[in-house]
């Protein structure tokens, strides 16, 4: 690779990671971002474990996978319209990086923002239900894997040409929700009809989950390897929608 | 020396509707260029697709000699965009949106806060470098939004409609701005359909109308090829209806219009014009209380091809007309 390569290579990093840390600065504390990033995994949580004879760290694994599916896919389809309307993202459409560079960097403020967290929700199993975890790498893995999965997910939606973050907020939402009930987070895959369970694997948020319960219970029903690789490939194959919808936008206008 | 910018039968179709029409123009290296035009003329359109914002339907742009089609990143390194809308961030301050815009163009690390106090004192924004954009005024934010635009020197500099709004110091100032900038270097493009921005900033003007190039040249000549658009301006002791007062019937009289106590009549030979005009205040009884004559001015031209009417349409800063008559008022 030649020095100007490299050189562009530092450079177009350097900006994905500036675009990132601007996001964080600018979108973190926006009600858009604690209501549907923060506060809506504690409130499913919640909703769909008290009462229901849920062992601690069959919770706490729950808890972790649906607070990185909720929080990673928070920020896409909230700050690239918001950005649209403000005219804010044409400085970053117009600024000398590659798409693909600033994709990364909005893909950054999301995984981020899931890594963040998924902490809090940690500590919050550690200390409230005494869990343990099993296989801390795996963890660590599998929360870094699935929050770059959901958050091209996320992307994908706000990368749709539009201005307005509502015209994204419902179609994102409804493809979450249901998600995360064929998903294999309330009903667990081994106790699923061979039809739901052939649709669950269709889900990224399986693989998610199936890794949590390797990290935390020790046991999951997917080589723990095949989670991971399928969290890594359905974050890069999410990018490519998001670039097509891009260049769709600049032929439309948007 | 190679064209700052190079346009080739540049087209753009939002779906069937035709913005921008096979349009050819190059700005030169250290021009001061205006694209000029009513609303919905193709302006921020054309704007867009040089700025590689928007893809063209057809045709090809060259920024410094780089085809944008083929890489954008050299040509986009070279840009500085000033869009319509003040597009800084208002969460965060100044200081902040100087040194997001410095990292995100890789100005030099030891360049970036030199450059941002350097333009933060040249648009008075210095004191507030801490303040939040959003606790900013509109004109605040508009200096701000330039500011970031030219942290990393660009040779080339688009602005899209600079001052719509700004309260006339503001204006003033960022006319100052651009000026300065030209003086040393920096190539202007600049879109507005405030044609006294155009008269006073620009090297050349281009006026585009229903997606279409209608005249391009340099404001003067631009003016003297308009020479049908010369009037005679009158105000009497007496002040005249609009309508009915024979002046409209004068030999070699146009089109008469009324510009406050004044009448404005248009004619393609003024000198013949001014002693029938003086019969008509003798015959009336009136007395002159000003006559002049005016060369056509930017708007004249703008209305004449863009197919406005004339003394119809009234801009937000109506350009004065050349004056060169004999007494009365000016």
């Amino acid at each position: 690779m030649s020095r100007l390569n490299i050189q562009r290579l530092r450079d177009e990093l350097a900006q994905a990671w500036t675009v990132a840390v601007k996001d964080v600065r600018v979108y973190y504390l926006r009600p858009g971002m604690i209501m549907f990033g923060f506060l809506m995994p504690f409130f499913m949580f919640f909703s769909f474990s008290v009462r229901r004879e849920v062992g601690a760290a069959e919770g706490v694994a729950r808890l972790l996978a649906m607070t990185i599916f909720f929080t990673a896919g928070a920020a896409g389809p909230f700050i690239i319209p918001t950005e649209r309307r403000i005219g804010t993202y044409d400085r970053l459409l117009a600024a000398p990086m590659s798409l693909l560079t600033l994709l990364l960097g909005k893909t950054a403020v999301g995984t981020f923002f899931a890594v963040a967290v998924s902490g809090v929700a940690l500590l919050a199993g550690l200390l409230f239900f005494r869990a343990d975890i099993l296989q801390p790498g795996l963890l660590v893995a599998g929360i870094l894997l699935g929050a770059f999965s959901f958050a091209t997910l996320g992307l994908m939606f706000g990368s749709m040409p539009t201005t307005n973050p509502g015209d994204v907020q419902m179609p994102s939402t409804l493809l979450r929700w249901g998600l995360l009930f064929v998903s294999g987070v309330f009903i667990p895959l081994s106790e699923m009809a061979p039809a739901a369970r052939a649709i669950a694997y269709l889900s990224p948020l399986t693989y998610a989950q199936d890794v949590m319960n390797h990290a935390v219970l020790g046991s999951g029903l997917i080589n723990p390897w095949l989670d991971l690789a399928v969290l890594a490939l359905s974050g890069i194959l999410f990018l490519l929608p998001s670039i097509k919808m891009h260049q769709r936008a600049r032929v439309l206008g948007h | 020396m190679i064209n700052a910018i190079e346009v080739e039968n540049l087209t753009k179709y939002y779906e069937k509707f035709l913005a921008v029409d096979h349009i050819s123009f190059t700005v030169k290296q250290g021009e001061i260029f205006g694209f000029l035009g009513p609303n919905g003329a193709g302006k921020t359109t054309t704007q867009r697709m040089l700025t590689t914002l928007l893809t063209p339907t057809e045709g090809g742009i060259l920024i410094n000699g780089h085809d944008l089609a083929r890489d954008a990143y050299p040509a986009k390194q070279k840009i500085g965009l000033v869009p319509e809308e003040s597009n800084v961030y208002t969460e965060l301050t100044a200081w902040d949106n100087l040194m997001f815009t410095a990292r995100l163009y890789r100005v030099p690390r030891g360049e970036r806060a030199k450059r941002a106090q350097e333009l933060l004192e040249t648009f008075g924004l210095w004191e507030k470098r801490t303040v939040r954009a959003e606790n900013f005024s509109k004109g605040m934010r508009r200096r701000l939004s330039i500011a970031m635009a030219i942290i990393h020197k660009p040779a080339l500099l688009f602005l899209d409609e600079p001052t719509p709004g700004l309260d006339a110091q503001s204006i003033r100032a960022i006319w100052e701005l651009i000026r300065r900038m030209n003086a040393e270097g920096t190539t202007v493009f600049i879109t507005t359909h405030q044609i006294e921005e155009a008269n006073q900033l620009c090297n050349r003007v281009a006026i585009i109308s229903h997606g279409k190039i209608a005249a391009i040249d340099t404001p003067e000549r631009l003016k003297a090829n308009f020479r049908r658009v010369q009037s005679v301006e009158v105000a009497f002791d007496r002040e005249m209806a609009e309508q009915g007062s024979g002046l409209e019937s004068l030999p070699g009289v146009t089109t008469q219009v009324k510009v406050a106590d004044k009448m404005r009549l248009y004619t393609e030979d003024p000198s013949a014009l001014l002693p029938r005009v003086t019969q008509y205040a003798e015959s009336h009884n009136l007395r002159i209380v000003s006559l002049n004559t005016l060369g056509p001015s930017l708007e004249d031209v703008f209305l004449e091809v863009t197919g406005g009417q004339i003394g119809v349409i009234k801009h937000e800063t109506e350009e004065k007309p050349h004056r060169r008559g004999m007494g009365g008022r000016q």
